[in-house]
């Protein structure tokens, strides 16, 4: 990480963040017990793990949790980013009617969610899908706009952001820096 | 004349009763002669072809065996995809091809109803060696001989079924098939593993059947009266059962003497699972131990192999354990059904039962299956979607049964091609809905914009009243153009995509509105959300619509759930990837169910639900502007009678 690194989220405010979410899809969702998450691999998927734990301390029920894995880039190595794709799935629950919350680490562009909800309305008829962001960067390509946002930040030109989670990276932080920093 | 009658077994379903012990009767004649070393002749001259469209070598070598046992020949394609499958031709082509080499056709294919499709194309009989996670009906023939061997009888025994009951197509097979002997089941899914739903509704309205599902610990006081345990590799929790020493002692002492009359163990369906669901699946160890207990002398295991570790090799001395016995049994078996398929051609009762006609549909495009892994996915190019109608639970849907791979389908809004009216279903439609299919005049839609943009019209709709004039409406696209024109810098860059039928005329209007105001005409294309194989057509005239690179300003006239756009989208996206996609719509009324905002908006107009907005627009290049209005109605919910079906 260079010197320049900027830490959006430390440990504690990234869990604020969550909480927070986890109570707003509460709220927003009153009484409704058909909730069910899905997060987008990988730290989406850790993301969808902790809000349903933030749900179930809540009081609420168990929140089913599956996951969607969306590759961001081709592999052929044709150079050009191609756009996202589904390359698996792991939602062993009807979506029918359901409230799917769909989690994932950083909104951007907004291709990962289109490619996402393709894929959630090919699995049946949900009754609604919404988006939680941990970091929303703005810069959007596609008409995609977030349900719950932890934090919007700002990406200076050339620089990247960075989420940490530790369960995937040992500790809990969102940090912008060089995209070429380590 | 054939020897073989054209009866597929597809299904367990296929064969009657008497059927299946007739199959059982020439089984114990054939593993009697198989015993005493004769030499059988019965199918001589007849040629049987094994098609694999995944491995299976246990199945196919037994089938292979069973027509070498009866004195027939064999032909055979072990692995289907390093052949014409990897040619792209189609199962209709490969099996009427095969048909012409062989009398008999074995089948195995991964997809979800891929068996009937063979059967309805092939004219010689198919028997089904498993397609996709349906069913494998010679399996299931074989457990219950074994069972009905080993028990003297199916009838009153009681089985569990533990672990995968989701992906276990023997599983499924074996449930319909015990429900039919009257044998009683008890299940114990590994969690995420359940009986689908599809199964337990067609158990109920067929059969009138129904079974308990419990949880491990629940079964230890049921396990009691249990006379067969089918188990499956599970989940950790479950193999809490099996702690320690594998062993069945934890049950409750307290409990009625057991009387297991049979473990069934199976392998995990791996391949058909997904990654977080294999990395689940722990494995059940069972060892002799399991079968120490005065609740299990009774049991004996069985398995359809290969095991991977789910059975110690301990067992393997057991009397009980008879896996061997049960897959040796699958030679007479499988020669048996072949025999009764020569006994039917050779009999009068040849026929099979006909298949219930599918539904006609009015509207176009038919329903599609929403079994992702259904053949009609695949091989879509011949296969058109075939429903008939569904039991359906839930009371505020119409369920509608693939013809092929038996999900159903669950529609929310029907129509009625005559009076060209839609409702939203519900229950007391349901004696309507089936006049209509008898009419030929049912039409289904996925959504009240479907149904608008079809031609059809609410049931019942309220007082109209317009919101927006002509002035307003010409203000509105004006304020879209100048948005636009605001925010995209390079207009060069711009193509236009109109959403048929309103967000076409407004795509146009806004490319003349942009083409006055910047000297730049975009490329203006459509789409239909609903016919997304129809793609992109050019509206302007131009021969080519690229969305490769290109800005898309996708427009449409109200902008709701947003499921539409995102049907859109995807349309744009099986063309190439734009650079980006702004979404222009002449009217919010809310009510967002997909996290999808407009980055230009005419005007935003709250709605309640129950309302429709219905926007009329005057053709692109018209001088009068004088059709161009914004009404809003509210739709009343059906009656009890509809008008439109007197």
């Amino acid at each position: 990480m260079s010197a320049a690194a900027n830490v959006a989220l430390d440990a504690a405010q990234l869990g604020r963040s969550l909480k927070r979410i986890a109570m707003e899809i509460a709220e927003h969702n009153g009484g409704a017990d058909n909730i069910v998450l899905v997060g987008i691999v990988r730290r989406g998927a850790t993301l969808a793990e902790r809000i349903a734990d933030e749900l179930r301390a809540n009081g609420r029920r168990e929140v089913p949790v599956g996951t969607l894995d969306i590759s961001s880039y081709r592999d052929d190595g044709k150079g050009l980013p191609g756009d996202p794709r589904l390359i698996g799935r792991d939602i062993p629950f009807s979506l029918d009617a359901k409230r799917v919350v769909l989690v994932d680490d950083v909104l951007y562009t907004g291709r990962t969610v289109r490619a996402a909800l393709d894929a959630i309305s090919d699995l049946g008829r949900a009754e609604s899908v919404q988006l939680a962001v941990l970091v929303d960067r703005g810069e959007r390509e596609l008409p995609i706009r977030a349900d719950y946002v932890g934090k919007n930040v700002q990406v200076p030109h050339g620089q990247r952001i960075y989420v940490r989670l530790t369960e995937i990276d040992g500790a809990d932080a969102v940090v912008v820096g060089n995209a070429n920093a380590k | 004349m054939s020897r073989l009658a054209k009866f597929d077994v597809v299904s367990i379903e296929d064969l009657e009763t008497s059927d299946i012990e007739r199959v059982f009767a020439l089984a114990d004649g054939f593993a009697a002669q198989l015993e005493r070393g004769e030499q059988i002749t019965t199918a001589a001259g007849l040629i049987m072809a094994t098609l694999f469209y995944e491995p299976s070598t246990r199945t196919r070598l037994s089938f292979e065996s069973s027509m070498h046992r009866l004195g027939g020949a064999v032909i055979s394609s072990a692995d289907m995809h390093a052949s014409s499958a990897a040619k792209g031709e189609s199962l209709a082509d490969t099996v009427r091809v095969v048909a012409g080499y062989a009398d008999l056709i074995v089948l195995r294919h991964p997809h979800d109803g891929a068996a009937r499709v063979a059967a309805e194309y092939a004219p010689c009989p198919v028997l089904n060696a498993g397609d996709g996670s349906r069913e494998h009906p010679t399996q299931t023939l074989c457990d219950l001989y074994i069972l009905r061997k080993k028990k003297g009888h199916l009838k009153g025994l009681t089985v569990a079924l533990c672990g995968d009951l989701k992906f276990g197509r023997t599983v499924h097979s074996l449930i319909y098939a015990l429900a039919r002997f009257g044998a009683n089941i008890v299940a114990v899914p590994t969690s995420g593993m359940d009986v689908p739903d599809y199964v337990l509704e067609r158990l109920a309205a067929e059969r009138n059947y129904s079974f308990s599902t419990v949880t491990m610990d629940e079964l230890k006081s049921l396990a009691g009266g249990l006379d067969a345990l089918y188990l499956t590799p599970s989940a950790p929790h479950q193999m809490a059962l099996f702690t320690d020493d594998g062993e069945l002692r934890k049950f409750p002492a307290a409990e009625p003497p057991a009387a297991l009359d049979a473990f069934y163990v199976t392998r995990l369906q791996k391949e058909r699972m997904s990654g977080k669901e294999a990395g689940l699946a722990e494995y059940v160890r069972f060892d002799a131990r399991a079968l120490r207990t005065s609740r299990t002398q009774e049991a004996v295991v069985m398995h359809p192999l290969p095991r991977l570790g789910e059975l110690a090799y301990e067992l393997d001395a057991d009397p009980r354990a008879v896996y061997f016995e049960q897959a040796a049994a699958g030679v007479p078996v499988r020669m048996a059904l072949i025999a009764l398929l020569m006994e039917k051609a050779a009999g009068a009762s040849a026929g099979q039962r006909p298949t219930a006609g599918a539904i006609r549909f009015k509207a176009e495009p038919p329903p599609r299956c929403s079994n992702l892994n259904c053949v009609t996915r695949f091989e879509g190019a011949y296969l058109a979607p075939r429903f008939t109608l569904g039991r359906g639970t839930d009371a505020t849907v119409l369920a509608l049964k693939c013809g092929f791979c038996e999900r159903e389908l669950k529609i929310e809004y029907v129509g009625h091609a005559r009076s060209h009216r839609y409702y939203r279903f519900d229950e007391n439609l349901q004696g309507y809905v089936r006049q209509w299919i008898e009419e030929g005049s049912l039409a289904v839609f996925d959504s009240v914009k479907q149904a608008e943009e079809a031609g059809y019209e609410p049931y019942r709709r309220g007082p109209q009243r317009e919101i927006m004039n002509e002035e307003e409406v010409v203000r509105a696209i004006e304020s879209l153009a100048d948005q636009v024109i605001a925010d995209v810098h390079d207009m060069p860059g711009v193509s236009i995509v109109g959403v048929v039928s309103r967000g076409a005329m407004l795509a146009l209007r806004l490319r003349d509105l942009i083409g006055a105001k910047t000297g730049v005409l975009p490329p203006c294309a459509s789409l239909d959300a609903y016919q997304p194989a129809d793609g992109l057509h050019p509206i302007d005239g131009t021969e080519n619509f690229n969305v490769e690179d290109r800005t898309i300003i996708l427009a449409d006239d109200v902008i709701n759930s947003g499921w539409t756009v995102q049907r859109a989208m995807a349309t744009i996206w099986q063309r190439g990837r734009p650079a980006a996609v702004k979404l222009a719509v002449l009217i919010d009324r809310g009510h967002r169910a997909v996290p999808i905002r407009p980055n230009y908006v005419g005007k935003n107009i709250p709605t309640s639900r129950g309302e429709r907005v219905q926007v009329r627009l005057a053709a692109a290049g018209t001088e009068s502007k004088s059709h161009d209005r914004v009404m809003i109605y509210s739709i009343v919910e059906p009656l009890k009678e509809p008008e439109a079906a007197h």
